[in-house]
């Protein structure tokens, strides 16, 4: 035990024995009183102690001795200060000894272990109840650096995914373009190419149609005409310039 | 037993003053008031012991109680009237709390029905020690004469009012601080203990005349029971905030 208890245990039971003896004598019963005087009663010119001073007192002041009288009153109003009921407020010494001690014996002994034990009980939860928090916060922190690494390279997929997307957009409009405008001259020189097959078709056919309706009509003309015309050359562009007339329409008609 | 158990009425004379009935006639004589002492301590010791037997992660009876109570004087006295500073008062206030409230818990137990502190010897004991603890710690604090100064002569009031002033503190922290103390512990004892035993003759000599007219003083006997619990404890807090505020004033005397 540490010195400072030492004197803390000495002033509490010093205080205690102080008011101890301060508490005077209270608690004594009326009859103990009332017995205690009669016991110890000694009277001025009276002769005896005790219950034979008190038998001389009675028989003094039945004689009619006033000096006995005045006695009587006093002893009287002694005896009656026993009825008298104890102080209420003033402490009964065995009651504080017991007390006191019960109260120093409690301090000494929750100080020396009882409270310590407990104490100590209650610091090392709260210390593990703290390291619990601090392990979850540090766990916490830990998985929020790792949801924002997460996170991080999440968006940089994602920035990436979209610049590929961008990329291959373009690309693809590129592409496209490209394969549209190939497109477009492939078929305009196919147009082109079927509108010149068509004209040379044309022209041919018209060309194929002119000889052979020439040499029909020349036939004809011929089978009809062959004693109309002695100039063949004559006849021939007669019939020529009728056949072109002829071609011209039909073209017209056609287009 | 009569002399200790509650089984009959007592005399008036013994509603609060018992005959000794161990070492009799001895300075170390024990009666009913001191048997209840030896009993808050053993009941304030047993629930420590069993507190720190258990060592649980979530506490449980003994240790509940053994904690709850350290953790309200800690931070419902303790932190409220001193500060952190003034943990190391709770050794001292927490045995105060407990001891003081077995003492007068006994007024409602069966068959002992006596509340030790309503007999002047424990409360006046206390006081006492509280007065030597809180001069100790304000001469240690502030040395003798600073702290009588800063008692005596509080900062912020007008120098001719310390005429009337400086007296009048003089005698709060010399007497009445500790007789306050003594006597409001005391006085509430005797005035919950007067009135369970007026409405326990009341209910038992109206209990001969029936059972309708002894209802009512048994309901508010019952009442008054509980109300005495609840008191038991509430004295038990004054006693020790009041404690905790007078130590709080000599450690911090500009609060």
């Amino acid at each position: 035990m540490s010195r400072r208890l030492w004197v803390v245990a000495g002033v509490l039971v010093g205080t205690i024995a102080f008011s101890a003896s301060a508490a005077g004598a209270v608690g004594e019963t009326v009859g103990s009183c009332i017995f205690e005087e009669l016991e110890e009663a000694q009277f001025d010119g009276i002769e005896g102690e005790g219950l034979s001073a008190v038998k001389n007192l009675k028989d003094r002041y039945k004689a009619g001795d006033e000096h006995a009288e005045e006695i009587k009153t006093d002893f009287e109003a002694d005896l009656e200060d026993c009825i008298e009921a104890p102080n209420p407020i003033l402490p009964e010494v065995t009651e504080i000894i017991w007390g006191g001690a019960a109260f120093v014996v409690l301090l000494a002994l929750m100080r020396w272990k009882l409270f310590p034990v407990v104490k100590n009980l209650m610091e090392q939860r709260t210390q593990r109840i703290q390291d619990s928090i601090d392990d979850a916060d540090r766990t916490r922190a830990e998985a929020m650096e790792v949801k924002a690494s997460y996170e991080a390279e999440l968006l940089d997929a994602k920035t990436e995914a979209a610049r590929i997307v961008d990329e291959a957009r373009q690309q693809a409009g590129v592409v496209r373009a490209d394969l549209q405008a190939r497109a477009e001259a492939d078929i305009a020189e196919m147009r082109e190419r079927a509108a010149a097959d068509v004209e040379a078709s044309k022209r041919q056919a018209i060309a194929d149609l002119q000889t052979e309706v020439s040499d029909i009509a020349l036939g004809a003309a011929e089978a009809v005409l062959a004693h109309n015309l002695e100039n063949p050359e004559v006849q021939r562009q007669l019939i020529d310039d009728y056949i072109n007339s002829v071609g011209a329409g039909q073209l017209g008609q056609q287009g | 037993m009569m002399n200790v158990l509650a089984l009959e009425f007592p005399p008036v004379t013994h509603l609060f003053e018992w005959p000794d009935f161990l070492f009799t006639d001895t300075p170390v004589a024990l009666n009913k008031t001191g048997a209840i002492y030896v009993l808050a301590l053993l009941l304030t010791a047993g629930l420590f012991w069993a507190a720190g037997r258990r060592r649980a992660l979530v506490p449980v009876g003994a240790q509940t109680v053994a904690e709850t109570g350290i953790e309200f004087v800690e931070s419902n006295i303790i932190m409220q009237t001193i500060g952190p500073d003034g943990r190391r008062y709770l050794p001292l206030l927490t045995t105060m709390f407990f001891f003081i409230f077995f003492s007068n818990i006994f007024g409602v137990i069966p068959l002992v029905q006596f509340p030790a502190n309503s007999r002047m010897a424990i409360p006046l004991a206390l006081a006492l020690v509280v007065w030597v603890i809180y001069h100790y710690v304000g001469i240690r604090t502030q040395g003798f004469f600073g702290y009588f100064k800063g008692s005596l002569f509080p900062p912020g009031v007008p120098w001719p009012l310390y005429i009337l002033v400086a007296p009048i503190e003089l005698l709060q922290i010399l007497l009445i601080r500790p007789l306050s103390l003594a006597i409001r512990l005391w006085a509430n004892m005797v005035a919950g203990h007067l009135l369970l035993v007026s409405f326990a003759v009341l209910s038992a000599a109206l209990w001969g005349a029936g059972f309708i007219p002894a209802a009512l003083p048994f309901f508010a006997l019952i009442l008054i029971t509980a109300f005495e619990i609840f008191v038991s404890a509430l004295q038990a807090f004054i006693f020790t905030i009041l404690t905790a505020v007078y130590i709080g004033g000599s450690l911090h005397p500009q609060h």
